[in-house]
């Protein structure tokens, strides 16, 4: 099903859910019910620090927060492609 | 190795590493070894706000509304984060810049040091809303015994860090007496006091002041004292930022991308530093029973705010590769995030305080009253 708008996130340990590219990937999740943590929503508390396991994503703001090699923000990036990512909690 | 305010040296910032490299000379900012604490300058500076602008009259009719415990509870958690922003007030500005070598981290950690010292500022201005004078809660800070134990272990690895740079830029590397006491000074030694120290901040940054802002906030879900809500959430969003700072350079050390010898340092003190946090984690927890020893408060009793200290715990310590030790998969606390997003925090608190900001406005306030004479 995808298109350039609707891309599908598969999260580990949970069912996958539909993202939409004029959404954050955090918002897409909230949509969805799946539990983030978050707090600023700007990028630079790295609170929803999330793994990208597979799949691309674009940030709409530079990220002051420290983020691994193999992780990103959900709450400051869009899906460029279907993506798999783990939450940790 | 003296310090000195202006080395004359010739150096290539872009080569030294964060700490104990060559002193700084020109204060530059075109060209960044870590551009990452420029633009955490940047961000920090956007941030400015003044406690005065803030309007906490009304917090004074709420205070006296309060239960016993809960009055026990909102001024020991103001007493605690004053002794916090107290100690950071002063202690990176006195520890680190005697021994950064890179102007963007100096000139970050100043920044960051002068925000604690807003912080601090903003305390007085909510308690002498609250009391006439509020000498005695400044003064039960220094005697207070649950107060005192944290801060101990708060100020001893800045104290051992200071003490050490002061040694080595006075008398250089080598065995010195002071008092009596044999301390012996290298290089070696120096980084390890650093990394702790740095570990101790993280620490500090990350969960010390996580108790006090959810009591804060637990009461500003009851519409109660809202003045002192508006002002911790900006001090949240600061420390947010402060706490960003310390995650960059504990994992530009373990990664290997600054000073080599401080990856080495990371390895071999990796138990110590993990120590450094779960003493704070369990300090947290304790504090959390003396809050609630007199009594709770609607919302949150201390049960649920131990949770809420592992559980962000446990963020807070996989972001520097510590693992997640405590088995909380979920939010215990999930209303805090609203406070801690910075959306919410309202950007100009001028705009909403001060009258001269509303000219124009119309009076947009309906009671029922206001449709009394109506007929249909």
């Amino acid at each position: 099903m995808s298109d350039d708008t609707r891309f599908v996130i598969t999260i580990a340990d949970h069912k996958p859910i539909p993202c939409e590219t004029d959404k954050t990937v955090l918002e897409n999740l909230e949509a969805q019910n799946v539990e983030v943590h978050y707090h600023c929503r700007e990028g630079f508390c790295g609170a929803c620090r999330t793994k990208l396991i597979k799949g691309e994503v674009d940030y709409t703001t530079d990220p002051l927060a420290y983020i691994d090699d193999d992780e990103f923000l959900p709450c400051c990036t869009i899906a460029l492609t279907d993506i798999d990512i783990k939450i940790e909690y | 190795m003296k310090y000195t305010t202006f080395n004359q040296k010739r150096t290539n910032p872009l080569v030294e590493p964060m700490f104990f490299g060559n002193p700084v000379n020109v204060a530059r900012y075109d060209q960044q070894k870590h551009s990452i604490f420029e633009k955490l300058i940047e961000k920090q500076i956007s941030f400015f706000w003044r406690p005065e602008e803030v309007d906490v009259s009304k917090d004074r009719v709420d205070f006296q509304s309060l239960s016993d415990s809960e009055k026990h509870i909102f001024i020991s958690n103001l007493k605690y984060q004053t002794l916090l922003d107290s100690v950071q007030g002063r202690s990176p500005n006195i520890a680190f810049l005697p021994i950064i070598s890179l102007p963007e981290l100096e000139t970050w950690t100043e920044t960051w040091s002068f925000f604690e010292t807003i912080h601090s500022r903003s305390y007085t201005h909510i308690l002498r809303n609250l009391f006439t004078d509020p000498s005695n809660i400044f003064d039960d800070i220094v005697v207070n015994e649950h107060i005192k134990q944290r801060a101990g272990d708060i100020s001893k690895y800045y104290d051992d860090l200071i003490f050490y740079t002061q040694l080595w830029q006075t008398q250089g590397e080598g065995v010195h007496t002071v008092d009596g006491e044999v301390h012996q000074v290298n290089m070696r030694e120096l980084k390890k006091k650093l990394y702790l120290c740095m570990n101790s901040v993280n620490a500090l940054e990350a969960i010390r002041f996580y108790v006090s802002f959810a009591c804060t906030f637990a009461f500003a879900e009851r519409e109660l004292m809202e003045g002192n809500s508006k002002i911790i959430r900006l001090i949240a969003r600061d420390e947010n930022l402060h706490l960003t700072s310390t995650q960059h350079i504990l994992n530009l050390w373990q990664k290997g991308k600054d000073d080599p010898e401080m990856a080495e340092i990371a390895e071999e003190l990796k138990d110590e530093a993990r120590a450094i946090f779960m003493q704070a984690v369990e300090q947290e927890k304790q504090w959390a029973g003396y809050l609630f020893g007199q009594g709770s408060m609607i919302g949150l009793n201390e049960e649920i705010l131990c949770q809420y200290v592992e559980y962000i715990a446990n963020h807070r310590m996989s972001a520097i590769g510590m693992g997640q030790p405590f088995d909380v998969t979920s939010n215990p606390l999930p209303w805090m995030n609203n406070y801690l997003n910075s959306d919410n925090v309202q950007v100009a608190p001028q705009e909403s305080e001060i009258s001269s900001y509303l000219v124009g406005q119309i009076d947009s306030e309906v009671n029922a009253e206001d449709f009394g004479d109506f007929d249909l």
